[in-house]
């Protein structure tokens, strides 16, 4: 390569990294909070040695080490533009003809890793797996007398089978290729020992390890879900097997800069549209809603949702929570966009994800335990087996409000071998050991003045309504839940009940949504607004007619909505249709 | 150069000649504070090293001593960690007889010696080892699970089936008498199974029948190794709201009935599979000829459950004709008495039978009250197993083939995650003191132990379990229907 192709070639690699820091940065930040809160990476002996016992767990171990990361986006975003960087120069490092065109192909694999990690169930530890097959290959091509080489390369199999899993076919196969260009016939014997080699390490694993062969034969720490093949981290190794061979090619045209300029546009261009494509941006706003959830950032929610109205019942329940907990509920609710009380308490759904973000508006409500159910089970439904250290911080807060020291230390000391949650824990411990925890942790003291004492009852979701007219009974100063228990009964259009409950409301001004409800209310059983109570506007009764009138005369919803959406009658007569 | 290597010798030398030293230690007359307790517990000859440490030492350093004058040391910063060998020689030199442990500590940079104490040896011997599952303290959700075989002469641990072999849970599983080559297994989830293994051989049934409630649950085996005597559940959960209870786990149904593995057909009795009565639990007498089982009247749910109490009840059985006796016996009224009883266990000579009693419900593991109870059969006197109840959960329990050993599941230690200990029980029921199951660092090992034990079971020794033939027979749609027959 010439000085310029050099050139070229270098910002090629400086620009995609910083395309890649950029897109996961300020595009998908959050798919990389959500990446880190489903595992708990602990630095101890144990830890290390119960990933790495199976067939990929040094990768694994070693993704996870860099997924921890992730808890920063910065951090975690450049740590992808690092991996997709090491990606592109190994797989430079083991094309044999130096050309701008093979440096340009060589960004291949990089891309469809960027692709692969647009996924969030996709595991750091697939991409460290194939960059250490292709170190191994780069590596044992450094070895120059064939016999030496033949070893290492026999040797490195099972190595890298162990270490890396079944992406260790990629060293194979490249090797192979290598070795047929190396020494042509001669190297027959060395390739069919590489290739059994190859066939007898997932059968050997299968009889070490409690994972079926099918399992061993594609990966067992790859992707999240286990019954889910994934097919970008092949591609991208297929690419990387690919990229050298087809680099290779002798021709003067793809020895030239215009050439090399060309392809490297042609898989930018790949790259970029795939990453897009492949990117998912409703994903992107719900975790980025629970990112916002789980740091309290109540008003960042709002402002959030001012700029776009969020319409998932995942997203919405954590705008409600927002709004309860900066007291603007009663106000505010239907200024939003509400899908049902779906979006107030989701239901419970057994998965790793749903019960995060619902588990948090138990938590603030001083539902304790079913706040730990919720994180628990949560954590029990991560489909690879892995902890989270978000979760058992959860756990450590319920068991602690609960009285549970023995239980709580037992997280607390989990974390305390973790890198960013280990100062939490080790504060907390010291706190729980000197006795005086809940005048140090407002939130846990909170939690604890807020959750039931008198009342015992299992948890039923069809009686919500009752759960949270005791909680506000036993502790009259948890207004968050008569704010919780007030919309619960609005967004079911339950307005007799509502009514009952609005004897607990202390308000010196009547909230707008509830005088609203309370109109309509009134309006139904009486035919007409004469004669309503006089502690309802009179503003919001003529608004009433205006929209009731509008009604009849037939007016297209859109209308109705530019005129009345923020009004509880909107959404009484046209949302939440199901019931 | 040599005068600074000697210079540094020599301030070692110092250091080491003014660090306190074990022999200078300071007598304390109380009894060491050391996890796990094993002051005054009783062991039997093949146990694997009973390690410990003290708590809040800096180091600790024990003195085992034989009845015949045998002494075996062990020191370390954290925890003892006694030769296997040499522990073994001594504590098999000691049955029938006490080992006297000096334990000293180094505190604040002195040595404080602790008053002894012994640890009996009792010249009962005890099965090879346990077979239990291992599992998150859950909810409805099961995460990474399996079931195990533990050698009680070392730390050896290994697993029999673990559901990273398919998608499902692993769930009760029993041996006969401790028999490892006959065990019956239940796979939930979508490879849903009962796996039988004779002498072998290996089969996957679908225990489910048309006649029958559902599939098999709790198993027994009949000391024939011909019968299997099952309840079918129809079992929920639900969950406090108030912290001092979180799960309720309760029948809205049960029935039992007893598989004949010869004939391949579940026997069920209607005095067995009564509508308005849920029995469950059963377990065959030492002789065969009886079943026992716990019943309640059926209550309304979620309502009635704080009422719903099981009796402890029995029916004959005949082994010969597989047939199940009309009348149906109380045995113990726990109802009346408040209480409910589960997971009747009759000792293999014949003469007890251990249950656990709690406040109310069939699933006591998630009660805090829930107590071992023992029942004299020759003499009908039941009392509170007081040698070995603690103040929190002790709950499923399994005797050892001799019957003079019993493995209890307990949450004593944190409220939450269950351990598993193991008792002796004498020829007159007398229990000694209970020790938890050793571990190699029992501290960092159960603190790091985020799994509860479950269902432990003695085991007369290796399970001879092929996992990859059990895991093709899970994965396969396979499964032998059972047949179906009333009682005659």
């Amino acid at each position: 390569m010439t000085k310029i192709q050099k050139f070229a070639g270098v910002l090629m690699t400086m620009l995609s990294a910083i395309a890649v820091y950029c897109f996961f940065a300020f595009k998908y930040p959050y798919h990389l909070h959500f990446q880190e809160q489903y595992q708990l990476f602990e630095f101890t002996w144990g830890y290390f040695l119960g990933v790495v016992s199976v067939p990929g767990g040094l990768a694994d171990w070693a993704g996870r080490f860099l997924t921890q990361f992730f808890y920063y986006a910065p951090a975690g975003a450049a740590v992808f533009a690092l991996l997709a960087v090491a990606a592109q120069w190994l797989t430079w490092r083991v094309c044999r003809r130096p050309t701008l065109t093979a440096y340009a192909l060589s960004f291949l694999p990089a891309a469809a890793l960027v692709v692969f990690f647009c996924d969030e169930h996709a595991l750091a530890g697939g991409a460290v797996a194939l960059l250490l097959s292709l170190a191994a290959v780069a590596l044992s091509g450094r070895v120059c007398v064939d016999g030496r080489r033949h070893v290492l390369q026999a040797v490195l199999v099972p190595v890298l089978y162990f270490a890396c899993g079944p992406l260790a076919v990629a060293y194979v196969l490249l090797t192979v290729w290598a070795e047929v260009l190396r020494c042509g016939r001669r190297a027959l014997l060395a390739i069919c020992v590489l290739l059994l080699l190859a066939l007898l390490c997932p059968i050997v694993a299968s009889r070490l390890v409690a994972y079926p062969l099918g399992r061993l034969c594609l990966g067992v720490h790859y992707y999240r879900y286990h019954n889910i093949v994934p097919g970008l981290l092949w591609a991208a190794a297929l690419a990387a097997v690919c990229v050298p061979p087809l680099a290779g090619i002798r021709s003067r045209f793809l020895s030239s800069t215009p050439a090399g300029l060309g392809a490297f546009a042609l898989v930018a261009a790949l790259g970029v549209f795939f990453t897009f494509r492949a990117s998912d941006a409703s994903k992107e706003e719900w975790m980025r809603y629970d990112f916002m959830v789980r740091m309290e950032m109540w008003n960042r929610i709002m402002m959030t949702a001012d700029v776009r109205n969020p319409d998932n019942p995942k997203t919405v329940s954590c705008l409600n929570l927002a709004l309860a907990k900066t007291g603007r509920i009663a106000d505010s609710q239907f200024e939003y966009f509400q899908n049902g009380p779906e979006g107030l308490l989701p239901e419970f759904v057994g998965d790793c994800t749903n019960p995060v973000s619902t588990g948090e508006i138990y938590w603030h409500l001083g539902m304790v335990n079913t706040a730990q159910r919720f994180a628990f089970e949560a954590q029990e439904a991560i489909p690879d087996f892995q902890k989270s250290a978000r979760l058992y911080k959860r756990l450590a807060q319920t068991n602690i409000v609960n009285g549970d020291g023995a239980v709580a230390r037992k997280y607390l000391q989990s974390l305390t071998h973790t890198l960013f949650y280990r100062r939490w824990a080790r504060e907390t411990l010291a706190l729980l050991d000197a006795g005086d925890i809940f005048a140090h942790r407002p939130e846990l003291a909170l939690a604890r003045d807020r959750r039931l004492k008198e009342h015992d009852f299992l948890f039923s979701a069809s009686e919500m309504d009752s759960m949270l007219g005791l909680l506000k009974v036993e502790n009259p100063a948890n207004t968050m839940a008569l704010d919780y228990l007030m919309a619960w009964c609005l967004l079911r259009k339950d307005l007799d009940r509502f009514a009952e409950c609005i004897a607990l409301v202390e308000a010196p001004a009547m909230p707008k949504a509830y005088q609203e409800a309370l109109l309509l209310r009134w309006a139904q059983q009486h035919g007409s607004l004469e004669g309503m109570p006089p502690y309802l506007s009179m503003a919001h009764a003529q608004r009433l007619n205006r929209f009731i009138l509008d009604m009849q005369a037939g007016k297209p919803e859109a209308e109705l909505l530019r005129t009345y959406g923020n009004t509880y009658w909107f959404y009484y007569f046209y949302r939440y249709r199901s019931r | 150069m040599i005068r600074r290597n000697l210079y540094i010798a020599l301030a070692a030398l110092v250091l080491v000649a003014c660090a306190p030293k074990e022999r200078d230690a300071v007598a304390d007359g109380r009894l060491p504070d050391i996890y796990p307790d094993y002051v005054g517990v009783t062991i039997p000859v093949g146990i694997a090293p009973l390690d410990f440490s003290l708590k809040g030492a800096d180091a600790v350093s024990v003195q085992l001593a034989a009845p015949d004058g045998t002494v075996l040391r062990s020191a370390g910063r954290v925890a003892t960690r006694f030769s296997r060998k040499r522990w073994a020689q001594l504590v098999s030199r000691s049955a029938g007889d006490s080992l006297t442990v000096t334990v000293s500590g180094l505190f604040d940079g002195r040595w404080r010696r602790f008053a002894p104490f012994g640890i009996f040896v009792s010249p009962d011997a005890i099965d090879y080892g346990l077979a239990y599952r291992m599992l998150e303290p859950g909810y409805e959700i099961y995460s990474f699970m399996g079931i195990y075989e533990r050698e009680l002469g070392s730390f050896r641990q290994r697993a029999l089936l673990e559901n990273t072999q398919f998608d499902g849970c692993v769930n009760c599983h029993s041996f006969k008498r401790g028999d490892p080559s006959a065990m019956s297994l239940h796979i939930r989830g979508a490879h849903g199974a009962t796996l039988l293994t004779r002498d072998g051989d290996l089969t996957a049934y679908n225990t489910k029948t048309d006649s029958t409630l559902g599939f098999c649950v709790y198993p027994y085996w009949h000391p024939s190794g011909r019968y299997i005597a099952y309840s079918t559940n129809s079992t929920r959960q639900s969950f406090h709201v108030q912290p001092d209870k979180l799960i309720e786990v309760f029948d809205l149904a049960s029935d039992l009935q007893v598989y004949d593995t010869q004939a391949n057909e579940i026997i069920t009795a209607p005095q067995l599979k009564q509508p308005d009565v849920w029995e469950t639990f059963p377990a065959f007498s030492a002789d065969g000829r009886t079943l026992y089982y716990t019943a309640a009247a059926r209550v309304d749910i979620p309502d009635g459950l704080p009422q719903s109490r099981y009796n402890l009840m029995k029916v004959s059985f005949d082994p010969e004709t597989g047939s199940i006796g009309q009348d149906v016996e109380l045995v113990f009224d726990a109802a009346s008495r408040g209480r409910s009883a589960s997971f009747p266990r009759p000792s293999y000579d014949g003469r007890f039978l251990m249950f656990t009693l709690c406040d109310y419900g069939t699933f006591p593991i998630w009660h805090h009250e829930s107590d071992l109870w023992l029942l004299d059969l020759q003499t009908g006197e039941i009392r509170p197993v007081d040698e070995v109840n603690s103040a929190d959960t002790d709950s499923y329990h399994s005797w050892s083939s001799n019957s003079r050993w019993f493995v209890f599941s307990s949450r004593r230690g944190d409220g939450l995650f269950t351990r598993l200990y193991i008792a002796h029980i004498d020829a007159d029921g007398v229990a000694g003191k209970p020790f938890l199951l050793p571990q190699r660092d029992p501290q960092a090992y159960y603190t790091e132990l985020f799994r509860s034990y479950n269902v432990p079971e003695f085991i007369t020794g290796p399970v001879p379990f092929d996992r990859i033939r059990a895991q093709k027979a899970i994965n396969s749609p396979e499964r032998v229907p059972f047949g179906f027959r009333w009682s005659d």
